[in-house]
């Protein structure tokens, strides 16, 4: 994956793990949401990040056609549920791509005004 | 198309400190609704049912362990031991299974921090066979009864730092 940021160059090796299948807004939330939570009923997903199904089901199939997200069905009230959880292979470029933003940021970075 | 910041031109990727800190920020947010969602505390039948069974334990351990016929017959303790343990296992499959549904995340362990987690999943068991073995070297139920306590301060102690960060987190 290219990665390069005007954060300078010192931070190079820690963007190693930028990854702009996940970079994408929707996406990141998406795998912050599956990591945090372990596994998650896609319906919840919908709701947590206020999309529609047809927005998260493009992403999600972005993050499965990637092998970041695989999904299990379940039926629940007679209904078809689908579970979506990250791979390990996500789970590892998810945590890559937050030290990329981290190293982007900067180890001196002040906080953030109110 | 949408880009969080990214500008592709080919070659590398042009992301402002400004960019990245807003997408952290963005994914620290959804991290904080994930893990409100991960606490939520188990519904009050179970948290009953898990704390009635926590306090039973040692008296089942102890009945169990007596040298002696101590209020039944030893078999019976463990009739009783094997039961309860039995429909404890039914019910907590069935409270997890509903738990799952209702929050709509998986079930996880470790939403606590290991430092009072950890101490707790080795001390609890010591203290619960522990007491059952005081009793019976010393005869005097007491131990069980103090193990029985224990047990339940510490149900009703994580069930109500489950309430808290949940109610924090949401």
């Amino acid at each position: 994956m290219s990665a390069g940021a005007d954060a300078g160059a010192g931070v190079d090796d820690g963007l190693a793990g930028f990854d702009t299948t996940i970079h994408a807004p929707i996406r990141l939330r998406v795998c912050a949401l599956l990591d945090a939570a372990g596994e998650a009923e896609f319906g919840l997903v919908q709701k947590q990040l206020g999309l529609s199904a047809s927005v998260l089901s493009k992403h999600v199939t972005v993050l499965m056609d990637a092998g970041y997200v695989e999904q299990r069905k379940a039926v629940r009230d007679t209904r078809q549920r689908v579970w979506l959880r990250l791979t390990a292979r996500g789970r590892d470029a998810y945590r890559g791509h937050l030290a990329a933003l981290r190293a982007i940021v900067g180890p001196s970075d002040p906080p953030a005004a109110p | 198309m949408e880009t969080n910041g990214v500008h592709g031109d080919g070659h590398g990727i042009r992301l402002t400190q400004e960019q990245a800190r807003s997408a952290l920020a963005d994914t620290e947010q959804v991290r904080a609704s994930a893990a409100a969602l991960s606490a939520t505390p188990w519904p009050t039948w179970f948290f009953v049912t898990l704390t009635l069974y926590t306090a039973a334990l040692p008296i089942m351990c102890g009945g169990m362990l007596a040298e002696s016929d101590w209020l039944l017959p030893g078999p019976a303790w463990m009739g009783v031991m094997l039961a309860a343990t039995a429909v404890y296992g039914v019910l907590s499959a069935v409270a997890s299974k509903g738990w799952r549904e209702r929050t709509g995340v998986a079930l996880r362990y470790d939403v606590l921090p290991k430092r009072a987690t950890v101490p707790l999943a080795i001390g609890l068991p010591v203290v619960l066979v522990g007491s059952a073995l005081a009793f019976r070297s010393t005869g005097k139920p007491a131990w069980l009864i103090a193990a029985s306590l224990a047990g339940v301060a510490a149900s009703v102690g994580f069930h109500l730092t489950f309430v808290r960060l949940h109610r924090k987190t949401t």
